[in-house]
């Protein structure tokens, strides 16, 4: 087990609340040392019959142990500050961390992993981590302590008996790294079939309207119930598999207590030992090996626990996307022999390209043909895997990721609008806008009018508890906030225009403002859409097969001239029975 | 509504459903924590006999003092196991009462209107589903047990110390009541529990906006902002910090003290000897019992300190319960014990009006005002009008996903809710524009339409539906496994695996979302022609978006804010020149754009 895990790469954040719970653990033992003074007291009057009862010294006695309660509220105080303060804030800078590092990463990184994964980590795996620094770590480091200074101190009064306390302990040391391996073992398949049922059950909120369609509510989804089924039986076996090492730890542990009595009376009648220092061992075994069983169950509890810290530890040097020149001032665009691939299969095989700047250029061709991945390494979500994608004659590997994104406006299908105000939502395009930019973007983008028309205006919260948008109107929003990031390129997918029929002529008006004299990239569906379009990219199987204007292309008989006739002898489908 | 307790009352209820496995459980935690007390016992009786033979130790007895070693042994090794047996008893009955209940809860959740599950209510039922439920478990397999077993052990122990010595027993317990009513203290403080509830209130806000700020990060990505200025999550991650602070500063004396005096019980029994021995100085009988005492005085703080856990975990579970609770209370649509099955499949809408009230918006206008059309079988009935007109909560009303407020939805002349969902529903198809696939083969996704189906009636509808083509290229075909990690459909594909689902279930009556929006040329056209094979016979309502499609159906109904204000077929209707004719016109306009300009305007 790493400190370096359960602390989330903080170890030196450890310090202060384990020396406070060593302190405190220290303190919290000196009623127990004052009571067996006072049983050594006792027992030694009885030794010879003409010794009377030291009164006086076991009052001294009870006097101090009155003394103790004060020092001790001290210790746990300060302790109770340390460990739980500490827990807090490490939990909380661990989390922004985490989020921040998240932003930096490829877009790939984070889709490859599934989102409900994810929000676990978020929230349940710096929930142990602050359980673990706040109660487990200082509780274990002062509970190991101080069995360890009493083997010190008793090796001095017996060094047999103190030797026969802990005979047992490098058995307990075997059987703990021996269930720290059944756990990572166990735990693994725990973990997963916990993630799996969070999965489907995130499946099933969300497919709800589909599953009720079909009749598939509660037990019926079989996969669910699956699920459940699984996160049980695994769970049983994770706890009876596990706990039976865990007891037989706390087993040999304890038996130090009637080893000792073995030995001792064996030592005792042999007279190498005396009856007050016999008394004082039993005394002090019957309370010594509470801590350390302490000790065995947070370290069960720890090491489960530090796979959550792994998993945040693991996340954090996953490598985040370099670079750190500013861009340059040219916008045109250039791929050379640019290979990307997801897994195994090729998306892109060997793209060479030149978009020039200012230019309209459409990317065109059946789905699944490459288009958006296109878009995506423009953008930089991902790197490819062989060749170069340039801005301005520069590699965008080299350009601060951030500054690259200043220079791209992206208007995809899925807008995703925070749960803001919908002013705020405009504003992310440039957060330095005045509200005055914001209305100006709005109104060029067609989406002042019905703005204006909700009860609260720009204030309006979106999302839940506020209004709802239909899909056009949402679009709309994300070409304002594009329209006012005022980016020099522009990647926009033109399908973005039909996701609200009934008001498309507005989309279609934002659209043109957006593009205006801007290098412009654009995922085209409707092929008449970009017709005029400068250069015409015809994409298949991740590989450019045509390129030039629409006349060329009609002119050249292939992929391009078959879909323009598909889609001009269609006219729109037509409902009919 | 059903009504639950609340409280201790209601985690017993729970508990209740394995009653016998927990018996067993709290017998051997009993035993094992009776056995773990012998090795006390063992030291007490050995320093005895010492002590009797404090002046000449040879002659103390070396059999008994071995002998009580081994039974110290013996009761350590029976402890332990008792103890683990009743661990696993616990256990097995607290996670099949957690596979119970989260059954329930989806059930319920599945049997609720449509507007409960919207995306912030999603991210609180998933947080309850996973950690709340889990809570259970701790108090189930952990507390009940182990409260059992630490109260049956201080019965016994403080048995035995009051026929030993009524009066230092008396002295025992004063710490024990100090630490008793230092937690209740804790526990009644109104204040404590404020900031119990605005914990969890931040912890739900923390774990909604953390759901939000992973769905979202392509956004985030895209406008370059720094985790600071995504205000939300970062706020409330701030926010959970300083209530969690303030949640534990609260307790901080409180808690100190508590464990100060459960720690210094021999604080309380030692003056207490020393005084009764010095009124009575050589009595070795005396003795012997202030020994008995010191040795298991100490033992009765461990039935505290885990009263004292059971507390504030209470707190924390009965929180957890009551939220799981609030799911569970939620209102079903109520559904009729005997089920009217319809013999013709006509829809009629008999002057419904309808609003989401109740569900988030406020004082809302009715979406659906006074609406009366009937759909005819064999027919298609098409639904325009600008957005928010609604024609889509029409359409949802079908299959009903809400209860309307007045008037009523009827499938040939019969109420829908004098139907049974399950034959609701396998009466209506739907093809939703939001297509949504499961994370299983694709051959299960079509499966789905008609679970009964044999393998060549789902091949034959993915063939009608024009999957079938794409399907058998993918390298496992229908086995493929779609989503997470598994292949992305594109999203004209996702759309005909759902048309393929559909025609499987061949129910009479199909609600169409004309869901074409995202499908390029290719797929559009195949879409077409399967939509064409699901249609005919049925009764078919199709919520258009692009006039166009629908200028063929039989009839038109124009919807405006709520209610029909135009009815007929398209010729009918353009010559109605009204709110249809101008859409048409603004349609005819749209198509012809081009990038850079809008047709039949000119440039901007």
């Amino acid at each position: 087990m790493k400190l370096y895990n359960i602390t989330i790469g903080e170890p030196k954040k450890i310090f202060k609340p384990a020396l406070y719970g060593v302190l405190s653990n220290i303190i919290n033992v000196l009623p127990f040392a004052l009571a067996i003074e006072a049983v050594r007291l006792i027992f030694s009057s009885f030794a010879q019959p003409g010794i009377t009862l030291d009164l006086a010294r076991l009052w001294l006695v009870c006097g101090s142990m009155v003394l103790t309660i004060f020092v001790m509220f001290g210790g746990e105080v300060l302790a109770y500050r340390a460990a739980y303060r500490g827990a807090y804030l490490l939990a909380a800078t661990g989390r922004v961390k985490l989020a921040e590092h998240l932003r930096k990463l490829p877009l790939g990184a984070i889709i490859s992993r599934d989102s409900g994964g994810l929000s676990n980590m978020m929230m349940g795996d710096f929930a142990l981590i602050e359980h673990s620094l706040s109660h487990l770590v200082p509780q274990l480091i002062g509970a190991l302590v101080l069995p360890l200074l009493a083997f010190l101190l008793l090796l001095f009064l017996d060094w047999r008996m103190a030797v026969t306390m802990f005979a047992a302990l490098p058995v307990v040391i075997l059987l703990t790294m021996l269930t720290a391996k059944l756990q990572l073992r166990l735990g693994g398949g725990h973990m997963k079939a916990k993630i799996s049922a969070i999965n489907r059950l995130q499946e099933y909120l969300n497919g709800i309207r589909v599953i009720k369609a079909h009749n598939l509510t509660g037990e019926r989804f079989i996969k669910l119930e699956e699920a459940f089924r699984n996160l049980m039986t695994a769970s049983i076996k994770f706890e009876s598999l596990v706990v039976p090492a865990v007891m037989a730890a706390i087993v040999c542990i304890r038996a130090g207590l009637p080893l000792m009595v073995f030995i001792g009376v064996h030592l005792l009648l042999g007279g190498e030992l005396s009856i007050v220092a016999f008394v004082t061992f039993l005394l002090i075994g019957t309370r010594i090996f509470d801590p350390l069983t302490t000790v065995l169950i947070n370290f069960a509890e720890l090491s489960y626990n530090e796979q959550a810290g792994r998993r945040i530890v693991e996340l954090y040097t996953e490598p985040i996307m370099r670079g750190l020149e500013v861009p340059p001032n040219k916008y045109d665009i250039t791929l050379e022999q640019v290979t990307f691939q997801y897994g195994d299969s090729f998306v892109l095989a060997n793209v060479s390209l030149q978009i020039p700047e200012g230019s309209l250029t459409a990317f065109v061709g059946p789905s699944g043909g490459g288009k958006s991945t296109v878009f995506k390494l423009i953008a930089r979500f991902y790197d490819p895997q062989q060749g170069r994608v340039l801005l301005g004659g520069k590699d965008i590997k080299t350009i601060e990721p951030e500054l690259l994104l200043e220079k791209i406006s992206v208007v995809f299908q899925d807008v995703y609008l925070f749960q803001d105000t919908i002013g705020n939502n405009i504003r992310m395009g440039r957060q330095s806008a005045t509200q005055q930019e914001v209305e100006e973007a709005a109104q060029r983008a067609c989406c002042h009018t019905f703005i204006m028309q909700l009860p609260q205006g720009y204030n309006t919260p979106v999302g839940e508890g506020g209004c709802t948008l239909s899909g056009g109107e949402k679009q709309r929003i994300s070409i304002a906030r594009a329209i006012l990031k005022d980016a020099p390129v522009v990647l926009l997918d033109e399908a973005t225009a039909a996701l609200d029929p009934e008001n498309e002529q507005d989309i279609q008006k934002a659209i043109n403002e957006l593009i205006h004299g801007r290098t412009v990239i654009v995922i085209a569906h409707k092929l008449k859409t970009v017709s005029t379009a400068d250069q015409i990219v015809v994409l298949a199987d991740g590989q450019v097969v045509e390129q030039g204007q629409h006349r060329e292309l009609l002119a050249g008989k292939g992929l391009y001239s078959q879909l323009w006739d598909l889609q001009q002898t269609m006219q729109g489908w037509r409902i009919s029975s | 509504m059903v009504k639950y307790e609340s409280g201790a009352g209601r985690l017993l209820e729970i508990a209740a459903e394995k009653s016998a496995l927990l018996i067993w459980a709290g017998i051997f935690s009993i035993c094992s924590a009776i056995f773990l007390q012998v090795p006390y016992l063992a030291v007490y009786f050995i320093l005895a006999e010492l002590l009797r033979n404090m002046a000449q130790p040879e002659m103390a007895d070396k059999i008994v003092m071995l002998h009580w070693g081994m039974i110290a042994m013996l009761s350590l090794i029976g402890g332990i196991i008792a103890m683990y047996l009743g661990g696993l008893c616990s256990h097995i009955a607290a996670f099949h009462i957690l596979y119970k209940l989260r059954l329930r809860l989806t059930e319920h959740i599945g049997r609720l209107s449509l507007g409960y599950l919207t995306q912030t209510s999603i991210g609180i039922v998933r947080k309850t589903l996973e950690q709340n439920v889990e809570k259970i478990e701790k108090f189930i397999a952990h507390q009940l047990p182990d409260i059992i077993s630490v109260m049956g052990a201080m019965l016994v122990m403080l048995a035995a110390m009051f026929y030993l010595h009524p009066w230092l027993t008396v002295v025992c317990l004063i710490p024990l009541f100090l630490c008793l009513a230092l937690q209740l203290g804790m526990m009644l403080n109104q204040q404590a529990k404020q900031r119990v509830r605005a914990y969890y209130d931040a912890l739900e806000q923390i774990n909604a906006s953390t759901v939000q700020y992973i769905r979202g990060m392509a956004a985030v990505k895209v406008f370059g902002q720094t985790v600071h200025s995504f205000r939300q999550l970062y706020h409330d991650i701030i926010r959970y910090r300083d209530l969690s602070v303030r949640y534990s500063d609260q307790f901080q004396n409180g808690f100190s003290m508590f464990k100060v005096v459960l720690g210094s019980i021999l604080t309380f029994v030692l003056p207490g000897g020393i005084y009764l021995l010095s009124r009575d100085p050589g009595n070795i009988d005396l003795v012997l019992v202030l020994l008995f005492f010191l040795i298991m005085a100490p033992g009765l703080a461990v039935p505290i300190y885990k009263l004292m856990h059971f507390a504030g975990a209470f707190r924390d579970i009965t929180e957890g319960v009551a939220r799981i609770d609030s799911i569970l209370q939620e209102k079903p649509l109520p559904q009729v014990e005997i089920s009217s099955l319809p013999q013709s499949f006509d829809v009629e809408f008999d002057e419904v009006t309808f609003s989401y009230n109740g569900y988030g918006a406020e004082g809302s206008l009715p979406v659906l005002n006074n609406v009366s059309f009937k759909a005819l079988p064999g027919r298609i009935t098409a639904l325009v009008g600008p957005s928010g007109s609604g024609k889509s909560t029409a359409a949802n009303l079908i299959p009903r996903f809400w209860d309307v407020d007045r008037g009523a939805v009827k499938i040939g002349g019969i109420d829908i809710r004098n139907i049974q969902s399950k034959d609701l529903m396998n009466t209506v198809s739907f093809v939703f524009q939001d297509t949504f696939l499961f994370y299983d083969t694709l051959y299960a996704n079509i499966a789905a339409g008609r679970p009964s189906a044999t393998r060549e009636e789902v091949y034959a509808a993915a063939r009608a539906a024009q999957c079938h083509g794409f399907i058998e290229r993918l390298p496992q075909g229908y086995d493929t496994v779609i989503g997470e990690g598994g292949t992305y459909l594109s999203g004209g594909e996702e759309q005909r695996v759902a048309v393929a689902r559909a025609i499987l279930k061949n129910a009479p009556i199909l609600v169409l979302d004309e869901a074409t929006a995202f499908a390029d040329a290719e797929n559009e056209y195949k879409l077409q022609l399967a939509l064409k094979a699901l249609m005919c016979d049925k009764t078919v309502i199709v919520i258009a978006h692009r006039l166009a499609s629908i200028k063929e159906a039989d009839n038109i109904l124009v919807f405006q804010r709520g209610t029909i204000v135009e009815e007929g077929t398209h010729l009918e209707l353009i010559e109605g020149n009204g709110l249809y004719t101008a859409m048409w016109t603004a349609y005819t306009n749209t198509d012809a754009w081009k990038l850079g300009t809008v047709a039949g305007k000119g440039n901007r």
